[in-house]
């Protein structure tokens, strides 16, 4: 027997938009394993791993990353936590700054502002649950001041410092505390 | 001739069952290979277009699914966060955009004023109102794509410590290209309205980061003053 022309056609053009949908699905998920340029990727081209590195200044063209505040300035650091514990350590005399943790995929896993640090200074200490273990055998004795961050996973990610720029007579001063922010080990 | 004219159908053996004037769902099928293949590289490449191009538009568009939405502003507070949708995942990594984590603060973006007319550089708005309670908040103008642009002050931005505002704390901004008095932030100085534009509210340190505390709260009205 042969199928009408119509009950063909429906057919087809069911199974157009079944596999259409699949593949949009595929595409959309596919999209975060392709992308050449993460966020974790580019942040590489402004200095090494394991420290602070300023941002150039957020301004019309020269954008470094997208999406910053020009009333910002922005110092990043990569980290690996394979490579041991990263401590963040800084202190930016400015009436708001916030540090953002991410992982290599973007995705935010901490952050905090002066005011929810609950100190001037910024002392924050990234680590395994594992490396935490350890050090607790033979802690430091500033680790109770610590902001202890405690990944199941050791993560490589980098850290986001911002520090708002009240006026622009103050913004050597605020890249010197910037490049002054130690990210590193204990 | 006598043997064209039409005759009474008799089927005679297996032959009989390939006349085309049998009625089309008694008709024997008989494969085309050619055709079969035909159709399904047909909806193969279809598929494949629809698929992909409704993919990248949606992505392109990049308007996350999950936007809280106050007026013309739109906030995506769980984009960048591990409970991210695909499709915020997919923009803000191809992007690679770094989002504003919720212990740094929250950033609305409105791409339409409160009248639902998109944004225009070359236009006039009057951006009035109050802010939801935050420390510190800046308001960027950037074009259609996110970036910033040139303007005649130098300046695309400003930021909520030095605005002029009234007795009971509201304020009142004029965004346009050309200065004017009062809290003026800048827009393009030589845009065309196929640039697109944004206006970016960065609340910084604001209790209201989580998509529940969102609502109900006052955000300021955008109004178009005037267009050229």
């Amino acid at each position: 027997m042969t199928l009408s022309p119509r009950f063909t056609l429906t057919v087809g053009i069911l199974a157009t938009l079944c596999l259409a949908a699949i593949i949009h699905i595929l595409v959309v998920l596919s999209i975060p394993r392709n992308v050449q340029h993460s966020a974790y990727d580019n942040i590489a081209s402004y200095g090494t791993d394991r420290q602070f590195n300023l941002l150039p200044d957020v301004k019309p063209g020269q954008e470094v990353l997208p999406d910053l505040d020009p009333a910002m300035k922005h110092a990043a650091c990569r980290f690996q936590l394979d490579d041991g514990p990263v401590l963040f350590d800084a202190s930016i005399p400015v009436s708001f700054w916030s540090i953002g943790l991410f992982n290599a995929a973007g995705e935010a896993v901490y952050s905090l502002n002066n005011r929810t640090a609950g100190a001037e200074r910024l002392s924050m200490l990234v680590l395994t649950t594992q490396q935490l273990s350890i050090l607790r055998e033979n802690p430091p004795e500033n680790l109770e001041d610590l902001i202890v961050i405690e990944t199941p996973e050791p993560i490589s990610g980098f850290a986001l410092l911002r520090a708002y720029v009240p006026h622009a007579s103050r913004a050597e001063e605020v890249d010197g505390a910037l490049q002054a922010a130690r990210c590193g080990t204990i | 001739m006598s043997e064209t004219s039409p005759q009474p159908r008799i089927i005679s053996g297996e032959t009989g069952w390939y006349e085309t004037d049998l009625p089309r769902v008694i008709r024997p099928y008989r494969s085309h290979p050619l055709r079969t293949l035909a159709a399904i590289s047909l909806v193969l490449a279809m598929a494949s277009l629809l698929g992909i191009s409704s993919a990248y538009l949606v992505i392109e568009r990049e308007q996350p699914l999950d936007a809280v939405t106050i007026g013309p502003w739109h906030a995506y507070p769980k984009a960048g966060t591990a409970e991210a949708d695909p499709y915020s995942v997919a923009i803000y990594t191809r992007g690679a955009v770094i989002p504003l984590a919720s212990g740094e603060g929250l950033a609305l973006v409105a791409r339409e004023d409160s009248a639902g007319h998109l944004l225009d550089p070359t236009c006039v708005y009057r951006i009035a109102g109050q802010t939801p309670s935050a420390r510190l908040w800046t308001l960027t103008a950037v074009d259609g794509r996110g970036d910033l642009v040139e303007t005649l002050s130098g300046r695309v931005h400003v930021v909520s410590q030095n605005l002029l505002r009234a007795p009971d704390g509201t304020f009142e901004i004029t965004a346009a290209t050309a200065p004017h008095s009062g809290n003026w932030l800048p827009l393009a100085a030589e845009a065309s309205a196929s640039d697109g534009l944004r206006f970016v509210l960065r609340l910084y340190d604001a209790p209201v980061t989580t998509g529940a505390a969102l609502d109900g709260v006052s955000m300021p009205v955008i109004e178009r003053t005037g267009c050229p």
